[in-house]
């Protein structure tokens, strides 16, 4: 219970701050974009390659343990499909954004906290709040559901291209939709926006709260870090069990 | 573009250099490492690491189930469910989840420790009087964080498979001895070695990408949180990789 | 570098009326810095209250807590300029995010940085400057939305004899007429100011 307020409290205070910061100052549209072209940039090499290189893991454990069970690859193609992007896209997809946009964003805001940076802003007539977590966490809720989409496809076309190249049987079942409805893909873009907008909360929640010089800011990233991926994989968990219980 | 890319792989290039040079000069020290440094990074990185990775342990077990499960229910497999989960934990989602959780919590802390006594100058300090940082401070923790890391592997795929259970219990109604015989019947001892040797293996690449990451930190409180950061970042980065390449050599091994 | 659990200051009671030019000595860790934040509402006290006038500042609505903190300027002691924008944008930032049109806000700021002796680094990074200059730029920024209060905390922190000397001329040149709220480890004999107070170990101790 305490660790489960430890990591949602402060970004659930943020959140609301940051609520009533965009309908007082709305949102700056530049700063934004910004924002979304740092995230975009550094964060879809990372998530490309990280998903196709896990889709072809996948396939590699699934031909060895069909050809000792069940026989043939293809079958389970379309259930791949599926999981992948209802499942594991999601899930690997929000833990790397968590450590490289909880990382980055952590560490900025930190290392502004502790020059006092923060609170030159506050007396300069700006709203740090508005300033410097508005356009990160709106940012973060439309490219986090976007690079879900770019990795559930990594992942789908590395599986195929591994199981028609390497295994030399038809690939062309593991990008099969077959199997795919509208609630798989609902329940894919809940957790990418849920973990969208918890991600540079929390972050920015650790990095605002960082006081005292160089260490402070060590601290600050790694625990931003470690509550932006555990909160991922909460989230991850809960909207999973909670699309399971209404039973679609 | 071209100019980007040589930039690109310029920097491929001097990671991987610094890599080699701290895995040799570590590989160098082990018969002379710093007992009781090695001691702390072991408490530092495993025992203070541990209520994190229980945690981690119970939510992916139960997320594995819950995956796992449904497919299980869907194709009329729901007895392998035990097999089927137990599986996926030990050789793919227990190393990797768990290394991910762990490259946040170890790497970025080694990294910023590191970061920290080198742009506040004490790396040199310890050069200065003739002590060698390596065998004092790196070598002591790329090992520790990799004996840590791979501990706690253990511990979490032993928790993990236990909620697995429990869960597939409440949510699929699977008696919890159906599980455990499934579980029993159809893993294998070699399936536990792959999964820790990828935790291993991953344990090793956190190590060493922070300690790189750290030690090449410069400037202040920005170059700390920018050390930290990278360290995240260029280790899950390590660990899909090396997921790519160990698991076609452990499936050959292992099946 | 760490405090843990430990209040920074104990029992202070202190007002300051409108013009008095204040210094507070103390030192390193006596809780000067947080004090200063408190008085400009950037930290609230965890126990006591700020009052500016009659208001105390824990009972404000954030807007208006907003709104009265524009009399406040404040000289940081790590500077906190943003290394990413040029000195003169640095220093127009106060204006603009008061809204002040961006040609009156580039002339005011000229004005200002040519005040505090740098008409020459505009367009330079702060990064590129000296400690000392670094503290102008820090001094033009605090002063040019003309705020009633300056607040300056350790300005002569890491810099030699003769650069203190003239940041504290420049500090009594542009505080006349304004409060000034000053904090050094020790008093100097270059910042002869009307009111000297003394924190020990966070309260308030025997002026010598």
């Amino acid at each position: 219970m305490s660790a489960l307020l430890r990591i949602f409290g402060a970004p659930a205070i943020l959140f609301a701050r940051t609520l009533s910061a965009i309908r007082q100052r709305g949102v700056d549209r530049r700063a934004t974009m910004v924002q979304l072209v740092e995230i975009g940039s550094k964060s879809s090499l990372l998530i490309v390659s990280g998903l196709a290189f896990f889709g072809a893991v996948m396939v590699t454990i699934a031909w060895a343990q069909t050809r000792k069970y069940t026989g043939n690859i293809t079958v389970v193609g379309p259930a791949y499909f599926e999981l992948m992007l209802r499942e594991f896209a999601p899930l690997l997809v929000a833990l790397l954004a968590a450590s490289r946009v909880g990382a980055s964003t952590s560490a900025e805001i930190a290392a502004m906290s502790v020059n006092e940076q923060i609170e030159a802003l506050e007396l300069c007539a700006a709203d740090p709040i508005a300033e410097l977590v508005t356009p990160r966490f709106v940012a973060s809720l439309i490219a986090l559901p976007a690079l879900m989409v770019i990795g559930t496809i990594a992942a789908a076309v590395s599986a195929r291209v591994v199981v028609t190249t390497a295994f030399g049987a038809d690939g062309s079942a593991f990008t099969d939709a077959r199997f795919v409805d509208a609630t798989d893909v609902l329940c894919a873009f809940v957790k990418g926006a849920l973990c969208g907008a918890f991600i540079p909360l929390a972050a920015a929640a650790r990095g605002l709260k960082a006081k005292g010089g160089a260490p402070a800011v060590g601290e600050a990233v790694t625990a931003a870090v470690v509550d932006a991926s555990m909160g991922c994989l909460l989230i991850d968990f809960v909207v999973a069990a909670a699309f399971l219980l209404i039973g679609v | 573009m071209i100019r980007a890319l040589g930039a690109f792989g310029l920097g491929v290039a001097r990671l991987t250099g610094a890599l080699a040079l701290v895995l040799a000069r570590t590989t160098l020290n082990l018969p002379r490492l710093d007992r009781r440094e090695l001691f702390r990074s072991i408490v530092l990185f495993g025992y203070r690491s541990l209520p994190l990775a229980l945690m981690a342990a119970t939510l992916i077990g139960s997320t594995v189930v819950l995956q796992a499960g449904v497919y299980a229910v869907k194709f009329g497999a729901r007895l392998y469910t035990g097999w089927a989960a137990g599986y996926a934990l030990t050789r793919e989602f227990g190393p990797l989840l768990l290394g991910l959780v762990m490259a946040a919590r170890i790497g970025a802390r080694n990294a910023a420790e590191l970061a920290l006594l080198n742009v506040n100058g004490q790396i040199e300090g310890l050069r200065g009087i003739s002590l060698d940082p390596f065998r004092i401070l790196v070598a002591p923790r790329v090992v520790g964080s990799a004996i840590a890391i791979t501990c706690l592997g253990s511990v979490t795929f032993l928790v993990a498979v236990c909620f697995e259970a429990v869960s597939s219990y409440f949510s699929l109604g699977l008696p919890l001895r159906v599980f455990f015989d499934s579980y029993q019947d159809m893993l294998r001892v070699g399936d536990l070695v792959g999964g820790l040797t990828k935790t291993l293996a991953f344990g090793l690449a956190i190590a060493l990408v922070s300690t790189v990451a750290g030690l090449r930190a410069k400037g202040g409180a920005v170059g700390v949180g920018q050390a930290a950061a990278s360290a995240v970042v260029l280790s899950c980065a390590a660990i899909f990789s090396l997921d790519l390449l160990l698991t076609p050599f452990l499936t050959r091994l292992f099946g | 570098m760490r405090f843990g659990r430990v209040d920074a200051l104990v029992d202070v009671t202190v007002s300051i009326s409108p013009g008095e030019q204040v210094l507070v000595t103390g030192q390193a860790a006596s809780g000067k810095t947080t004090w200063l934040k408190c008085l400009a509402g950037l930290q609230p006290p965890t126990s006591g209250h700020v009052r500016w006038g009659p208001d105390d500042v824990a009972r404000l609505d954030l807007e208006e807590r907003r709104r009265r903190q524009r009399s406040f300027g404040m000289v940081f002691q790590s500077d906190a300029l943003f290394d990413s924008m040029s000195v003169l944008d640095n220093v127009m930032l106060p204006l603009t995010k008061r809204q002040v049109p961006r040609d009156e806000a580039v002339e005011r700021a000229r004005a200002v940085l040519d005040r505090v002796g740098l008409s020459a680094a505009h367009g330079k990074r702060p990064e590129e400057l000296s400690g000392g200059m670094k503290k102008r730029v820090g001094v033009a920024r605090a002063i040019v939305a003309q705020p009633s209060i300056l607040l300056a905390d350790d300005p002569f922190a890491g810099l030699d004899p003769s650069t203190e000397r003239s940041i504290a001329e420049l500090l009594l040149e542009v505080s006349r007429g304004r409060t000034l709220v000053t904090a050094l480890p020790d008093p100097v004999a270059s910042l002869p100011l009307a009111r000297v107070l003394r924190f020990e170990q966070g309260r308030l101790g025997s002026v010598p």
